[in-house]
């Protein structure tokens, strides 16, 4: 029993209206491709790429009085066009104590900063990879609720915290300890990164470690491991991406942070980012501001690099 | 698994309280009767009163949450298109330059970024006439471009999971490219677009110091009313203020969070 | 092994091509990807109501080749005809011919109807007929009752049947199945399997079905065309394949056989004596091959078409009588595979059906044994 049924041809196709409009830009060799691409392209071009040439083109410029106030680059007097590039901005970068005591201060900040997230973040990860199923999703929503929470007044937090009659010493206070000033000094600012950037820190170590496969955990427990050399010679290399795009997480922008030296440090607490506002918003020298981002970039450019790399490695596996 | 002992629990236990800590203080001072946001005299909700009835922060609020709901719907919008592009075009000319300029305004630190599209918009003023003068527009503009690359990201990893059969599978039933996308694409990848846009929207009204860079006189966000408070010293109206909003995103991820929970098995099995 | 679709002579029109006017056309067809050549010249000819499989491992292309008949993908060269209209440019939405995808591609946002009701949406068909042809389908599929379901609520079989009621809803001229099979376990692979065959039998589309699992397709089939690298290395109805192989590569792919090489002695119209070493003994074919004396060639045999005795048989032509040692025995059931050592060190395998319980004659390890066969029971292989 074959054929029985009669295939049908399906009706004819409607002709749609972008039909001719797709054939008109083909013809121009527009394809839809390009269209998708085209709006986020351009928009990020002209809105992320060009300003930083921007940046860089008026650190070249000299402060002066006026709107805008830097002198152009480029001047044309008698239809030469003269273009004239200043370097006094990085001279001073370099030779000027404050900026390279700033810049010191500020990675070694960072650095510390993210040492400390690591020590903390890690276990804490690690606790929540570990943990059974629907926990897990609840402890992981508890890391990210503060990040979805504002920065700023995660920082005011803190030092309604951390005040001279602040919780802490309110809590001293009742075993007879003298209050401890923490408030405007290095400590205050660690305490604030360490605590706005720990969720930064703890998914992606989440991400490796929760992928990390337990038989291979009981493989090196069957063939004699403890647990401390298991950690030391299977967990800790296997999730070295996750440790590495944390870190770099939380490194690039507490270099560059600004809210937290400037709420919780005191006047000694040297941070580029805090400079950098100054130097823009009480010194108005913009270009000298911009040369201090450039030299920023400089710095991040290399964590952002180790960044995408070890994101490459995370999303490989 | 292995039983790591006593350890790991007491570090979770004491990280999250490092976390919550100052969080719940917060919000406990926020009904106390006192000024001193420290010392707990009686329980009032006198400062919630005072924050409704402060213009300043009012306007700045209804300022912030224009400018995040506007910059999120952009940023989605162009967000969405750079993850489809990134996840289907395999290999387009400047596709290195392209995933970058997406990806950098990730890490880029907020100085930075502010500082350069300040520069830009008045390099554009003085070169084109627009845009004139500094304000909502430049804050939008400002706010768009960074929450796109997180926009991307969480649309990517949705594109990236999508079984592309699904979307052949409407082509091979008679669905045009456009048809397949609204019928097939979109719903599928709705709640990332959902989650996409909420990460934006709350980026942007958490943003400080882009906005201090490009906005403009008569132009002041929340978190610059906010810097400008606390810079000066406690204030318990921010207290009652950043209570409102820890309970709505409080609020607003546990429901995303109940939303996922429930759509997971489904995207498990099927 | 299932019964093919009974189909008299002379609806078998692979037969008669001269007379017969093929549905699908595959013209020199060749699909790039970058430098790597997919699918590689190929052109093939299916008839109208056939169950055609395309069988071949992971990387031969046959998957490519589906696509292409899709319109997923644009072949870089030749010619795709469906019914005789020249489909190769035909977007997929345009053409008259749907596919059942391996992971099933069932939308999980819509219940089981809406799924199958999409294409007829497609076509804007009154509702009435769109849920008319729904319910008919999910008759067909015996799924009437799950209809309101969403994808995620069935079993693994159910998806597969809502996957082909949807893939049919349409009545398209030809029907593609990628691995429709592969995602089920063996028992319910082995029921749908005739499911399959009696639908397509039923509503008389054609069918090109994609599979890696020969068994698969020697069920389903009325013909195969067996792919490797790219290429079709045969064309043929399924004991055509198994029986008849065309090329060593055949031979093995398809089932599991004794390959030896040998050196032709005697090429007679309708003889050819082989001697092969390896065997230990002359090969005798009954038949004429094309094939020059002295030169070297293959013999394949199955397993199940030789036999094992332990007295040496009488031997006609003074060939085709091997000895060797029994090494292993797998005891499958219905049969035994025994493991022959020969003297030349060649292991070859023979199998013997089981007809006697628990027999206490049975050969056993370490005995010699003569192994022989029938004068047409190997194929000589000149590739």
């Amino acid at each position: 029993m074959t054929n029985t049924h009669e295939p049908t041809y399906p009706p004819p196709r409607r002709l749609r209206p972008w039909n001719a409009v797709e054939k008109r830009l083909a013809r121009v060799g527009i394809t839809g491709r390009m269209l998708v691409l085209a709006a986020p392209l351009l928009w990020l071009l002209v809105f992320f790429l060009i300003p930083l040439f921007v940046v860089f083109g008026i650190s070249l410029a000299t402060k002066q009085f006026g709107r805008p106030p830097f002198s152009p680059l480029l001047t044309s007097e008698e239809g030469t066009v003269q273009l004239t590039l200043h370097l006094n901005n990085y001279i001073r970068l370099f030779t000027d104590n404050l900026y390279v005591a700033a810049y010191l201060s500020s990675i070694r900040i960072a650095f510390i900063a993210t040492i400390i997230t690591l020590l903390i973040g890690y276990p804490m990860a690690y606790a929540i990879a570990r943990a059974p199923g629907p926990w897990r999703n609840i402890l992981l929503m508890l890391v990210i609720l503060p990040f979805f929470t504002s920065l700023l007044l995660r920082v005011y937090a803190l030092t309604g915290f951390m005040r001279g009659n602040g919780v802490i010493n309110q809590f001293l206070g009742l075993f007879g300890i003298e209050p401890l000033v923490m408030m405007q000094t290095d400590f205050a600012v660690y305490v604030g990164l360490v605590y706005t950037y720990l969720p930064f820190m703890i998914l992606p170590l989440y991400t490796n470690l929760v992928k990390l496969d337990a038989s291979l955990l009981e493989a090196s427990a069957d063939l004699g491991a403890r647990p401390v050399r298991t950690f030391l010679s299977i967990t800790l290399p296997l999730s070295l991406p996750g440790i590495v795009a944390g870190s770099m997480l939380v490194f690039i922008p507490a270099i560059g942070e600004f809210v937290i030296p400037s709420l919780l440090g005191g006047p000694e607490t040297l941070m580029i980012g805090r400079v950098l506002w100054d130097e823009f918003f009480s010194a108005t020298n913009w270009p000298r501001a911009a040369a201090v981002a450039v030299a920023m970039l400089v710095v991040v450019v290399v964590p952002i690099m180790l960044l995408q790399r070890a994101q490459g490695a995370v999303v490989e596996k | 698994m292995l039983r790591r002992g006593w350890f790991l629990p007491i570090a979770a236990v004491l990280g999250f309280a490092f976390l919550y800590a100052p969080i719940v203080s917060l919000v406990l001072f926020s009904f106390n009767e006192n000024r001193l946001v420290t010392v707990w005299t009686g329980f009032s909700l006198k400062w919630y009163g005072e924050l409704f009835r402060d213009p300043q922060m009012i306007n700045a609020a209804i300022l912030s949450l224009q400018i995040a709901a506007i910059a999120a719907t952009i940023a989605l919008v162009l967000g969405t298109l750079a993850a489809v592009a990134l996840v289907r075009f395999r290999r387009f000319r400047g596709r290195t330059l392209f995933s970058g300029m997406v990806s950098a305004p990730l890490v880029m630190p907020d100085v930075i970024t502010g500082l350069s599209l300040l520069l830009l918009f008045v390099a554009m003023e003085s070169m084109l006439g627009w845009p004139q003068g500094r304000g909502i527009l430049t804050i939008v503009i400002a706010h768009a471009t960074f929450c796109t690359a997180y926009v991307c990201v969480v649309v990517q990893s949705r594109l990236s999971d999508f079984d592309r059969s699904l979307e052949e599978a409407a082509m091979d039933l008679g669905a045009s490219p456009v048809r397949t996308f609204f019928d097939i694409t979109l719903p599928i990848i709705a709640p990332a677009l959902v989650s996409g846009w909420l990460l934006g929207f709350t980026l942007s009204l958490d943003d400080l110091v882009i906005a201090s860079f490009v906005s403009g006189p008569g132009s002041s966000t929340l978190p610059m009313v906010i810097f400008s408070k606390v810079r000066l010293g406690v204030s318990p109206d921010v207290n009652a203020l950043a209570t409102i909003i820890i309970g709505i995103v409080a609020i607003g991820v546990l429901i995303a969070t109940i939303i996922q929970l429930r759509a997971r098995p489904k995207k498990a099995r099927a | 092994m299932a019964k093919k679709p009974q189909l008299a002579i002379d609806t078998r029109p692979w037969r008669d091509s001269a007379n017969n006017k093929p549905f699908v056309r595959i013209r020199n067809v060749t699909k790039k990807f970058g430098d790597v050549s997919a699918v590689h010249d190929v052109s093939l000819d299916i008839y109208r109501s056939e169950l055609f499989c395309l069988l071949g491992g992971s990387g031969s292309g046959k998957s490519t080749l589906l696509r292409m008949l899709a319109g997923f993908e644009t072949p870089t060269s030749g010619i795709i005809e469906i019914d005789g209209q020249d489909m190769t440019d035909v977007p997929p939405y345009n053409r008259p011919v749907n596919m059942m995808f391996q992971s099933y591609a069932l939308f999980p946002h819509m219940s089981v109807e809406q799924n199958i009701a999409y294409g007829l949406k497609r076509d804007h068909l009154p509702k009435a007929e769109i849920d008319a042809r729904v319910a008919e389908l999910l008759a067909l599929v015996k799924l009437q009752d799950y209809g309101k379901r969403k994808p995620h609520q069935l079993s693994g079989g159910q998806r597969q049947r809502v996957a082909l009621a949807r893939a049919l809803a349409k009545r398209p001229k030809l029907l593609l199945l990628d691995e429709p099979l592969g995602a089920l376990d063996k028992k319910l692979r082995e029921e749908t399997q005739f499911e399959l065959v009696k639908i397509q039998e039923q509503l008389g589309v054609t069918f090109i079905v994609v599979t890696h699992d020969q068994e698969e397709a020697m069920t389903l089939a009325t013909r195969i065309g067996v792919m490797n690298q790219g290429e079709i290395a045969m064309i043929g109805e399924p004991t055509d394949i198994y029986e008849f192989p065309n090329s060593r590569f055949v031979a093995g792919f398809i089932g599991s056989v004794n390959m030896v090489e040998g050196t032709v002695t005697e090429d007679e119209p309708d003889h050819v004596r082989i001697r092969s070493a390896e065997l230990g003994c002359d090969i005798y074919v009954g038949h004429g091959v094309d094939c020059a004396p002295d030169q070297i060639l293959w013999w394949a045999i199955r397993p199940e078409k030789m036999a094992l005795s332990r007295e040496k048989p009488e031997n006609p032509f003074n060939a085709n009588v091997t000895t060797g040692i029994v090494e292993e025995i797998a005891y499958l059931g219905d049969i035994s595979v025994y493991q022959v050592a020969l003297e030349s060190g060649k292991r070859i395998r023979v199998s013997q059906t089981n007809n006697v319980r628990g027999n206490p004659d049975a050969i056993t390890w370490d005995e010699q044994v003569f192994v022989t066969w029938d004068d047409n029971a190997g194929s000589v292989l000149t590739v």
